[in-house]
């Protein structure tokens, strides 16, 4: 079954349909959707070939769905890759990209790169912010 | 052709065994315009009859007053005594009145459904049911499951214990979307609590089975499950709510019977007299492998040269600016050109004209006869 038509029975209703504001984008939250947005480039269900970018506690976790693997598999047609927490910005972004290199999707790679991004800045620690400093009345208070 | 598809058989424990070739019916074109119809009127045929009583609002005696008392000519229940008395009566618009167009119980509950289509729609929903996206997107949690079809021994057909069958559902990971049914279940909205619908919950896998040695009983209390023969595949399991993609688990035995059940392209069904699944209106429904055909890219024309546009620049009004004008239109400057030297001729005339006018006045003769006295 060709993914084009797959798109079409998907794309009036689906269970990951996510229509909260009227006249606004239409989100998708299935996996492999790597913008969570509601067309058929960036499906996650109607294509053969999809990257799903997700964090994970031991760090990004990059599934790909393999490309000779025949239309009924699920599980064993996904295969999993995962770069540690320690490894850093670099190296997990040199691992998205290399995908897209490879000659797999590559039409995703800015959005793999942009996913995989912000996930690892939402992973960071926030920095505590600075002390407050005492103004006025005060400060002069303070001083005395 | 190549060589038939195959779906493996999962054995009790989980393992991939033997391997069966994908029935015809499992191949067959989606059309959810004729699933959504003949769901749409499957689902009427089991309304149960309603309506009020035949004598509501019409348990009066009521007569019109007529004119000249400036009241409306409703009828009026008569007599005193009693606050009805002088109430206006029968109309839909009035308090106590009986309703417009009071329902009947002779409505038409039931739909007729042409029985092709009736297979059509089931046939559909099976196809739907063999793709893993389809199934995903009904919101089957099929994740962790290894193939969609999920076909499993016939020894399933003989459990007889619940716990058999978890165990059954739990090593070919299909457990969660049992689990999914057990969480969603709510307490209905409304006065369907009182009407023996007082949970909501969704629908989990659908068994198929070909004989029943204990398995409805082994599964029927997990949330959720439903169990179904292979000859009695009906369209609201396969496609509840009209969506497609339903989670089916099939024993080998129903499964190696499906192409007997529906027949295939080719060869009519063994119990559907002279039935033949139908065929899709297009062989190839991939449009980038059309359009990347040889056929096609063979008579389009070659792409041209690409053009650059440079981003946030200024967009120049041609019908001001002449530079960007004479570029979109050469024409234009000889036209202007042209008008120009016309109106300068048509000026330069007008003056030659004018001159004359002027020198200009009546002959003598005329003035002579004018003026004659």
């Amino acid at each position: 079954m060709s993914t084009d038509l797959q798109w079409l029975l998907l794309r009036k209703y689906n269970s990951f349909l996510v229509k909260k504001v009227p006249e606004g984008p239409i989100f998708s939250k299935e996996p492999g959707n790597l913008l969570n947005l509601h067309s058929h480039k960036y499906s996650g269900l109607a294509n053969s070939k999809t990257i799903d970018i997700q964090s994970s506690e031991s760090g990004l976790q990059i599934t790909t769905r393999k490309s000779k693997a025949s239309p009924h598999a699920v599980r064993p047609a996904r295969s999993t890759a995962s770069v540690r927490n320690r490894s850093g910005g670099r190296r997990s972004l040199g691992v998205v990209a290399s995908i897209a290199k490879r000659g797999y999707r590559p039409d995703l790679r800015a959005a793999a790169l942009g996913r995989s991004s912000a996930l690892l800045a939402a992973q960071k620690e926030k920095k505590a912010s600075p002390p407050k400093k005492v103004r006025g009345k005060k400060a002069a208070a303070s001083i005395a | 052709m190549a060589s038939r598809p195959t779906v493996t058989v999962q054995s009790v424990s989980g393992e991939a065994s033997t391997s069966l070739p994908l029935p015809a019916v499992l191949t067959a074109p989606i059309r959810l315009d004729v699933v959504a119809q003949v769901h749409k009127s499957m689902a009427k045929n089991r309304r149960q009859a309603y309506a009020v009583s035949e004598k509501a609002g019409h348990q009066t005696s009521a007569e019109s007053w007529g004119t000249g008392r400036a009241v409306a000519r409703i009828p009026r229940v008569g007599g005193g005594g009693t606050h009805r008395s002088g109430q206006a009566a029968f109309g839909n618009m009035c308090r106590g009145g009986r309703m417009f167009a009071p329902t009947k119980t002779w409505r038409k509950w039931h739909v007729k459904i042409n029985q092709n289509q009736r297979r059509f729609a089931t046939v559909s929903a099976l196809a739907a049911s063999a793709l893993p996206s389809l199934v995903l997107a009904r919101g089957h949690r099929i994740e962790q499951i290894a193939e969609v079809p999920l076909v499993v021994e016939n020894a399933a057909e003989s459990f007889k214990k619940t716990k058999e069958a978890i165990t059954l559902l739990q090593a070919l990971n299909a457990y969660t979307d049992v689990t999914k049914v057990s969480n969603s279940r709510k307490l209905r909205a409304g006065k369907g609590k009182m009407r023996n619908r007082r949970y909501r919950q969704r629908r989990g896998p659908l068994v198929v089975f070909k004989e029943d040695n204990g398995i409805v009983q082994a599964f029927r209390n997990l949330p959720g499950v439903e169990l179904v023969n292979v000859q009695r595949l009906n369209l609201l399991q396969l496609a509840p709510g009209g969506h497609i993609g339903r989670f089916v688990i099939w024993t080998e035995g129903a499964f190696s019977l499906l192409d007997e059940v529906f027949g295939t392209f080719d060869k009519a069904s063994s119990y559907k007299k002279d039935y033949l699944l139908p065929t899709a209106k297009i062989s190839n429904p991939d449009v980038t492998r059309l359009i990347n055909s040889t056929e096609i890219q063979s008579v389009v024309r070659p792409a041209g040269p690409r053009v650059q546009k440079r981003p946030w620049t200024q967009k120049k009004n041609p019908l001001v600016n002449k530079g960007v004008l004479f570029r979109m239109n050469p024409y234009a400057k000889t036209l202007r050109r042209q008008e120009l030297l016309k109106q300068e001729r048509v000026k330069a005339q007008k003056d030659k004209k004018g001159k004359k006018a002027k020198g200009s006045s009546a002959g003598e003769a005329f003035l002579n006869t004018l003026f004659a006295p």
